[in-house]
């Protein structure tokens, strides 16, 4: 019998990398509750960290009057983490990925983040603030 | 509540900076490590061993700042080697292919008699 859907209260927490740490401890608490194996709730924290970090330090620019909210569901067969912003919109899957023998031949240092969270995830989607909603929503999804 | 913290020695008759991180190096913290091996890199010490041994997590923002200091140290007959790393962070490492850039070694006495005598 499959599990119903389990939701989690959210979290909204003003944009600052300060609140990274508290973010990936809601995180792990969701996936302690939901019985995750701790390998996976390693690589969703790591996940939820990277987009969150990208979200403050390139879309807001480290501007701590804007807000990230997190939330979280699960079944018996995924865990799902949605992050909502109201910076311009940016689809991470745009990104171009780097070539890693290209980046460490040229020392680079910066833009792991969307490769990290694509090697660790199952699935990443990405949904813009339109008419209808005025955020944008970035879910990432482990199946379990 | 500190997530982070740093302390660093240097062993002179090797000419070898030992920096031991401890806790959470994410997008937050990591200038703290930035900070600290560019202090020993100013101070001419291109010699460096990070000790991950009380490290609990990484992020790429903790990666990344190897990055900014490796060719130079390298450059300078230094380099930065990575000790004592747990496995949930040497996997972080390991799932960008870091370690066929670094050496990384079980022990930070390992590490040191890998750097060749001064």
């Amino acid at each position: 019998m499959s599990l119903p859907e389990v939701t989690i209260p959210p979290l909204c927490v003003p944009a600052i990398t300060a609140n990274l740490i508290a973010i990936r401890k809601y995180v792990r608490s969701a996936a302690a509750t939901a019985g995750l194996p701790e390998m996976e709730a390693q690589a969703v924290a790591l996940a939820v960290d990277e987009a969150c970090a990208n979200l403050i330090q390139h879309a807001y620019k480290n501007d701590f009057t804007k807000q990230i909210g997190v939330s979280i569901t699960y079944t018996s067969t995924e865990f799902v983490v949605k992050i909502s912003d109201t910076s311009t919109p940016f689809d991470p899957k745009t990104a171009p990925l780097p070539d890693m023998r290209r980046y460490f031949l040229e020392h680079r240092h910066h833009g792991l983040g969307v490769l990290l969270m694509t090697r660790v995830m199952d699935s990443i989607e990405y949904v813009p603030a339109t008419n209808g909603t005025n955020y944008n929503t970035l879910t990432l999804v482990k199946q379990r | 509540m500190t997530s982070f913290s740093i302390t660093s020695e240097y062993m002179e008759p090797s000419n070898v900076s030992i920096i031991h991180v401890a806790g959470y190096l994410d997008a937050h913290t990591a200038p703290e490590l930035e900070k600290e091996i560019r202090t020993s890199v100013r101070q001419g010490r291109h010699r460096i061993i990070v000790d991950f041994g009380s490290l609990e997590y990484i992020s790429s923002a903790g990666l990344g700042v190897f990055m900014v200091f490796i060719e130079e140290v390298r450059a300078n007959k230094g380099d930065i080697k990575l000790a004592a790393m747990p496995t949930k962070v040497y996997s972080v490492f390991d799932l960008l292919g870091f370690p066929v850039l670094f050496s990384i070694y079980e022990q930070v006495d390992d590490a040191l008699a890998a750097f060749p005598a001064p």
